[in-house]
C-alpha cells in the first residue's frame, strides 16, 4: 500500500467544552482515534481536521504530547468547517491528518526560564508547550504566563488557568475595564511592558493576532530580549499541509511544513507576507 | 536506440500500442488539444503546441481523493480513491512540457510523496516531438536551460525529417514501445543522422525571444520584494488566472468536499487546480490577506518561478513554452517583466 497523506484517520469527539460564547465563540474538543495508530506529535504542531461534507481546517494541537488519552483542539468559529465543528456533539466523527509543521524546539530550552505570551485563541498552541513544561517542571527554570483577551468572557481555559496560578506566575489582562476585574486592564503588549519579564536566560513564546504579536515583539525588544529569544507562530491559509498546494508560502518557506513556529531572528529575514 | 519510422507507418505503430491508453495532439479548427484518441489517423503531429500541456493528464484539473458515506447503521465510512494505473502513452510532447514534468516531479516528491501524481506519472510514457519550427512566436526555452530538441524528461524523442521521423529511445519505457512494432522501424543511415543535426541546429536559430540576463535574475529578485515594478507591471491584470492555469509547471491546488447528499452525508473530497492570481487564494476567513492586490500576486508568480524555486530546487520553475504570454488577455509578458527586473539590477 502506498502511504497517502491526504486520507484522514477517523476520530470521535469525546468531550466538548464551551470556552467563550457570544459572537466569536470558542470551543475545546477532546478527540480520540477510532483505531490505534502511530500519531505522535511535538508541541506546536498542528493537525488538519475534517468535517466530511464541509472540508478541512488546520488547527493547533492544544494538548501536551504527554497526554496519551486524547488529542485536544480549541477552535474559534469562523467559516464552513469551524462552524460545522461548533455544531457537533460528543460521539460525532471527524477526520484528523497530520501532525504537521515543525513545532517548538523545546529540547533547546532545557534549564531556561520560559515566558508564554498569548492573546485570545492564541493560547491554544501555547497550551501544549506550557503544559509540557509544567509536566516536566524540573527540567526548566521559571515559567510565566502573560495572557489576555478582549473581555474576561473571551479568556479561554479559565478553570485550568486558576489551577495553573497555583504553580506558576500568571498575569491576565483584558482590553477594557470591567467591574469585578482585579488584574491588568490594557492590551497584552502593555501588560508585557508592565510586568517587565527579564531576558536573562529566558525564551519567550508568543501567539495571538498578528497585530498583538507585532507589538509584543516590540515590547520585548525594549526589555532587552534578543531576536533569538523570541518565538512565535505564523498563520497562513492552508489546504494541503504538506508543502504541495502552494498557498501558505512566505518566500521559499512553506509555513505548513517549515513553520508555523519561527524565531523572530528567522522571521525577520523573510518577506512580510503573513 | 536510434531508428527511422516513415510517416506512412506511424499510424501502424500507434495501432500496435493497443494495450496503452493513447493521448495525442488533435486539431480542432485553429487550436490543438491534447486528447485521448482511439483512431491513430486523428493524431496531428503538425499541430502547434497543445493548449494545455501533459500536466493535465499527470496532474488532472480535478482529482478525487476519497469518498465518504454514512452507512445504514449510521456509521461514517471513508474510502480512499486512487487513480488506476492505466499504462498510457502521450505523443507529441514538446521538450518544454517534458521538462516541466521534471519540475512538478520535484514538488510532488520529498518527505510527502503524492500518490495521485506518481501513480499517473509512473504509468505514462512520454514521446517527445522536437520543435523544428517553434510552435509559438513566444517560445523562449533556450533562455531557461531548455532547447527545441531537449531530451530531458522524455522516453522517446521524435524529430520530423520530411517524410519520416528520426526516433530516439531514451529510456527502457521508450524502447519497449519501439520493440512492440519492431518491423516498422529501420536503422538510420549516416545521412539521417546528419539531417537531424542540421534540423536541430536550424531550429535553435528560429527561436527569437529570449530573457536578457537570466543568470542574474534570481539574485536581483532577492532585493526586489518592495519594488514599485510590481505595481506598474500588474496594473492591467484581470485576475483571470489563465497564465497559471496554462502553465505546465504551476501546481497549486485547492481541496474541497463535493456533497451529493448533506443528510445523511455522502460525497467526495476533490483537489482542483487553484491559482495564485485569485484574490481569495491566500485570504483568511477573517478577511486578512497577505497578498491583497494584483501587485503582490504578480510578484508571487515571478518570484516563485525565478527566485523561490531556484532556492529550493536549483532550477527555474519555467520552461519557456510561452503560453502565459500568448494567452494573457491584456498582454502581460513574462519576458518583458524579467527584462525590466534585469534593468533594476544594473
Ligand atoms: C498553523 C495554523 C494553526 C491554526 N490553529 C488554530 C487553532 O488552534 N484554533 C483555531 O480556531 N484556528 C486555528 N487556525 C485558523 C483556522 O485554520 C481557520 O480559522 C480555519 O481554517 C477557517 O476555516 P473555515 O472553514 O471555518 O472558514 P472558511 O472561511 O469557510 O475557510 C475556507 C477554507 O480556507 C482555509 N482557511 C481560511 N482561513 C484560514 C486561516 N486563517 N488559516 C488556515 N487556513 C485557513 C481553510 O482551509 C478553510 O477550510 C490555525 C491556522 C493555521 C494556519
Ligand atoms: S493571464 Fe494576464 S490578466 Fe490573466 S491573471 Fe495572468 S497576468 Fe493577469
Ligand atoms: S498548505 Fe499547501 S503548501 Fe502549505
Amino acid at each position: 500500500m502506498v502511504h497517502n497523506d491526504y486520507i484522514p484517520k477517523l476520530a470521535h469527539i469525546l468531550e466538548i467544552k464551551e470556552e467563550v460564547g457570544g459572537a466569536r465563540p470558542i470551543k475545546t474538543f477532546r478527540t480520540q482515534f477510532q483505531n490505534k495508530n502511530d500519531f505522535s506529535f511535538r508541541c506546536g504542531q498542528c493537525a488538519m481536521l475534517s468535517v466530511f461534507g464541509k472540508g478541512e481546517s488546520m488547527i493547533s494541537i492544544s494538548s501536551s504530547p504527554l497526554v496519551k488519552d486524547y488529542l485536544q483542539f480549541s477552535i474559534l468559529k469562523m467559516g464552513r468547517v469551524t462552524s460545522a465543528l461548533h455544531e457537533m456533539q460528543p460521539g460525532d466523527i471527524i477526520g484528523i491528518r497530520g501532525p504537521y509543521g515543525n513545532g517548538f524546539p523545546i529540547k533547546d530550552w532545557k534549564g531556561k526560564n520560559l515566558i508564554f505570551i498569548g492573546g485570545g485563541i492564541g493560547l491554544a498552541p501555547i497550551w501544549s508547550v506550557l503544559n509540557t513544561a509544567l509536566g516536566k517542571k524540573e527540567e526548566y527554570g521559571d515559567l510565566t504566563l502573560i495572557y489576555g483577551a478582549r473581555t474576561s468572557k473571551d479568556l479561554v481555559f479559565r478553570e485550568e488557568l486558576e489551577e495553573i496560578k497555583k504553580k506558576i506566575a500568571v498575569h491576565l489582562s483584558i482590553d477594557v475595564e470591567e467591574s469585578d476585574w482585579n488584574e491588568f486592564v490594557g492590551f497584552v503588549p502593555q501588560n508585557v511592558t508592565d510586568k517587565k519579564p527579564s531576558p536573562n536566560n529566558a525564551i519567550t513564546i508568543t501567539c495571538g493576532p498578528p497585530i498583538m504579536i507585532k507589538f509584543v515583539i516590540k515590547a520585548l525588544e525594549d526589555l532587552g530580549f534578543k531576536d533569538e529569544q523570541i518565538y512565535t507562530t505564523v498563520e497562513n491559509k492552508m489546504k494541503c499541509g504538506i508543502g504541495k498546494c502552494g498557498r501558505c508560502n512566505i518566500g521559499s518557506h512553506y509555513v505548513c511544513k517549515d513553520g508555523p513556529v519561527y524565531s523572530w531572528a528567522e522571521l525577520k529575514k523573510l518577506p512580510q507576507e503573513y | 536506440m536510434e531508428k527511422i519510422l516513415t510517416k506512412k507507418s506511424f499510424p501502424q505503430w500507434v495501432k500496435k500500442l493497443s494495450l496503452y491508453k493513447i493521448y495525442a495532439p488533435v486539431r480542432d479548427n485553429d487550436i490543438c488539444n491534447l486528447e485521448a484518441i482511439d483512431n491513430p489517423e486523428s493524431i496531428d503531429l503538425d499541430c502547434s503546441n497543445t493548449v494545455l500541456s501533459p500536466k493535465k493528464i499527470i496532474f488532472p484539473q480535478r482529482e478525487i481523493y476519497l469518498e465518504f458515506e454514512t452507512s445504514d447503521e449510521n456509521k461514517l465510512q471513508v474510502k480512499e480513491i486512487l487513480p488506476e494505473e492505466t499504462p498510457s502513452v502521450i505523443f507529441g510532447v514538446r521538450p518544454c512540457d517534458a521538462k516541466a514534468l521534471t519540475l512538478t516531479d520535484k514538488v510532488f516528491s520529498g518527505d510527502f510523496k503524492d500518490p495521485y501524481y506518481w501513480k499517473r506519472r509512473n504509468s505514462t510514457t512520454l514521446i517527445g516531438l522536437a520543435c523544428n519550427i517553434p510552435p509559438s512566436p513566444n517560445c523562449f526555452c533556450l533562455s531557461v536551460g531548455g532547447s527545441p530538441h531537449s531530451k530531458e524528461g522524455l522516453d522517446i524523442l521524435m524529430t520530423d525529417l520530411g517524410d519520416k521521423y528520426f526516433v530516439e529511445s531514451l529510456s527502457e519505457k521508450g524502447s519497449t514501445l519501439i520493440n512492440l512494432a519492431k518491423p516498422l522501424f529501420q536503422q538510420p543511415k549516416a545521412a539521417d543522422k546528419k539531417a537531424v543535426e542540421k534540423t536541430q541546429a536550424e531550429a535553435e536559430k528560429k527561436i527569437v525571444r529570449q530573457i536578457k540576463d537570466i543568470k542574474k535574475i534570481p539574485s536581483i529578485l532577492e532585493n526586489m520584494f518592495d519594488s514599485p515594478l510590481w505595481d506598474k507591471e500588474s496594473l492591467s491584470c484581470l485576475r483571470c488566472g489563465i497564465c497559471t492555469y496554462l502553465c505546465p509547471t504551476c501546481h497549486c491546488f485547492d481541496i474541497n468536499d463535493e456533497v451529493s447528499s448533506s443528510s445523511p452525508v455522502k460525497g467526495k473530497r476533490v483537489r482542483t487546480w487553484d491559482n495564485c492570481q485569485f484574490p481569495d487564494f491566500t485570504m483568511h476567513s477573517s478577511g486578512h490577506n497577505p497578498r491583497p492586490d494584483r501587485s503582490s500576486r504578480l510578484r508571487q508568480r515571478i518570484l516563485h518561478k525565478f527566485q523561490y524555486f531556484v532556492e529550493l530546487y536549483k532550477d527555474y520553475q519555467c520552461t519557456g513554452c510561452g503560453r502565459c504570454i500568448s494567452k494573457c488577455p491584456v498582454g502581460i509578458d513574462i519576458i518583458e517583466v524579467l527584462d525590466k527586473v534585469s534593468d533594476y539590477g544594473s
